[in-house]
């Protein structure tokens, strides 16, 4: 009679099974929960810093990034609503406004950049979506981004406002991603919600 | 968000989720068994019966479990294990039930469950579920809304697949050739519903 | 003996019972991502690396097992190495991990990891098991690709986002069709169908009942 006609072996052989591959898989995150949590910060500073087309080429690694990102921008405090604020000696050149909202699949969260005379965008950049790869996901190539770098938020509702390719672009217009009709809709929405609310609240502090 | 509204956004997520964001036609979840299991109408209701059924009650099953179990702990990774075997006891469970108490049910009804334990689809939602950050009613609609849509897809592939039996296919396209044929336009009228949802 | 034997094996999982071409099996879980090449290249990377060490893992331990709890072994062991290689994604290539969202997740329902496991890796020496699940998720990965260049070059006009000549140029009309879901249905379809037309019919057509 070996061990493996026992009643009790299967269940003995899942158990150990089990605990070890669990202990591995433990191990493991812990290992790189840290290095997880890092990513998730480090992209949030990247998209601040991409928004406002600060050194875009030098700023590969992720300690670049970080550094850059400590000394340039400010948490934001009363004066600025809500948005983060780019300061380069003493005094204040843009905004980085955070945006949240539904894309069409899950929230996609952002940061808008905005001069200090509140008008001139300097830039978009999102760090969280899932929309469809390759097709709402094409929002976080530069092919769209790259459209925001200096165009001017409209005093009239909509501020700025993603178009079909087929309409004529002006100052206030960038065009949508072909085949990605819902997220630029979703997206157009919650970001001019976004700006108007910040831009009354600036209102109000002055 | 006030009751309404919460009910509204769950509607919202119970159409899409049939429709223009249906698991199968444009997630390509759930391919294996709807490659094999569409060439007649009254499986296909079967099958399709028990996705609905198994996908419902399995999303908020681990939508529990990852909230209170693995999210406290902060070992989400195990998420792929625990569903899965989640899963496979539910439907183990239920195929029990049956079993006992309703045996017409489970003469229909009762091939069809042991091969939903390895149809993607059902993990897949609860994947989705867990990516989207849906709340609990959210995530139960989301469910029944996948399965209802992968049971539509499947039943009109069977239709489909009843009338090809006459038909002269050439010999590379037969079975699975055809089927994704088809399946690609049934995906691409499917297409027609995006735009439906686009008022919120 | 051992050589002839592993090149058969080979021969095998890449063309003659190359998963895709005979079952259509286990596409669920990664055709969603073949609208672009490196996210596929990723995937197929995912499947191989979980296929060949599931398979080598199963057959070690495959004089141990008990034949009752087979099954839950193997999905354990699976889901161990598909976890390991999300977790690592997550770590080291944020970018990516996000970018596959749930599909990583969903190799452990696919059908090829199990069915080696099931088929081959049982009966097996370690070995020769690794080398059939590394060359079957080859095979897979392989025939993935070949979707996904088709895909990317006629939708978006672009090879691993880089600029391709002509395609990229305004010459070449974009099949925006072509990366939504339809045009993964079509394409694996036609490569189905070249495949099978140039293959010789090896098993007798069986009337499956269900």
């Amino acid at each position: 009679m070996s061990l493996r006609d026992r009643i009790w072996y299967p269940i003995l052989y899942m158990a150990a099974i089990t605990l070890i591959s669990s202990a591995i898989i433990i191990l493991f995150g812990s290992l790189t929960r840290q290095r997880v949590q890092d990513n998730q910060l480090i992209a949030f500073e990247r998209a601040v810093l991409g928004a406002l087309h600060i050194g875009e080429q030098e700023l590969s690694s992720p300690s670049a990034i970080h550094t850059a990102y400590s000394t340039l921008i400010r948490k934001p405090d009363e004066s600025s609503a809500g948005a983060f604020r780019f300061i380069k000696d003493d005094s204040l050149i843009a905004y980085a406004l955070p945006l949240e909202g539904p894309g069409f699949w899950a929230p996609i969260k952002g940061i808008i950049g905005i001069l200090a005379d509140r008008k001139t965008v300097t830039g978009i950049a999102f760090y969280e979506q899932n929309e469809t790869p390759g097709l709402g996901g094409e929002i976080v190539k530069s092919a769209f981004t790259e459209q925001f770098k200096g165009k001017i938020l409209s005093d009239v509702d909509p501020a700025l406002s993603i178009v079909p390719v087929s309409v004529v672009l002006d100052e206030h217009r960038v065009h949508a991603v072909t085949g990605a009709t819902q997220t630029s809709t979703r997206l157009a929405e919650f970001m001019n919600e976004t700006i108007v609310a910040w831009r009354n609240r600036m209102k109000r502090e002055e | 968000m006030n009751i309404g509204s919460q009910m509204l956004h769950a509607l919202i997520i119970l159409f899409a989720a049939i429709f223009t964001d249906n698991i199968l036609l444009a997630r390509f979840l759930g391919m294996c068994s709807f490659l094999s299991v569409s060439r007649q109408v009254k499986t296909a209701v079967g099958l399709g019966l028990a996705v609905v059924m198994v996908m419902t009650f399995t999303i908020a099953l681990d939508w529990l479990a990852y909230r209170y179990i693995l999210q406290p702990y902060a070992i989400e990774y195990f998420r792929f294990i625990l569903f899965i075997i989640i899963i496979a006891a539910f439907v183990q469970f239920i195929e029990m039930v049956i079993e006992r108490y309703s045996p017409i049910l489970h003469q229909n009804l009762g091939i069809f469950l042991p091969l939903i334990t390895v149809n993607c689809a059902i993990l897949g939602a609860s994947l989705f579920m867990v990516i989207r950050q849906y709340n609990l009613i959210e995530a139960i609609s989301f469910g029944f809304g996948s399965g209802a849509g992968w049971m539509m897809a499947i039943v009109a592939m069977a239709g489909i697949r009843e009338r090809l039996n006459n038909a002269k296919i050439p010999r590379g396209l037969q079975g699975p050739g055809i089927t994704l044929i088809i399946a690609g336009i049934m995906a691409l009228a499917f297409i027609g519903f995006t735009g439906v949802l686009s008022g919120r | 003996m051992v050589r002839q034997k592993t090149g058969h094996v080979i021969l095998a999982a890449l063309w003659g019972d190359n998963p895709v071409f005979r079952q259509i099996l286990g596409i669920c879980s990664a055709l969603a991502v073949t609208n672009l090449v490196l996210n596929t290249a990723v995937m197929g990377a995912a499947v191989i690396f979980t296929t060949a060490l599931s398979s080598l893992t199963v057959s070690i331990l495959r004089k141990w097992t008990p034949r009752i709890v087979r099954m839950m072994v193997e999905v354990l062991i699976i889901g161990f190495y598909v976890i390991l290689f999300d977790q690592t994604l997550k770590a080291y290539w944020p970018d990516m991990s996000r970018n596959l969202g749930p599909y990583v997740g969903l190799i452990i329902t696919n059908c090829i990891i199990m069915g080696r496991a099931e088929a081959f890796a049982n009966g097996n020496p370690p070995g020769l098991s690794f080398v059939d699940g590394l060359f079957s998720g080859l095979g897979y990965a392989c025939v993935l690709l070949c979707v996904a260049i088709i895909r990317e070059l006629l939708g978006m006009g672009t090879l691993l986002g880089m600029q391709v000549p002509f395609f990229s140029t305004p010459l070449w009309d974009r099949w925006i069709i072509m990366v939504m879901p339809p045009g993964a249905f079509f394409t694996l379809a036609i490569i189905v169908w070249i495949a099978r037309t140039i293959q010789p019919d090896k098993e007798p057509k069986k009337k499956v009942g269900i």
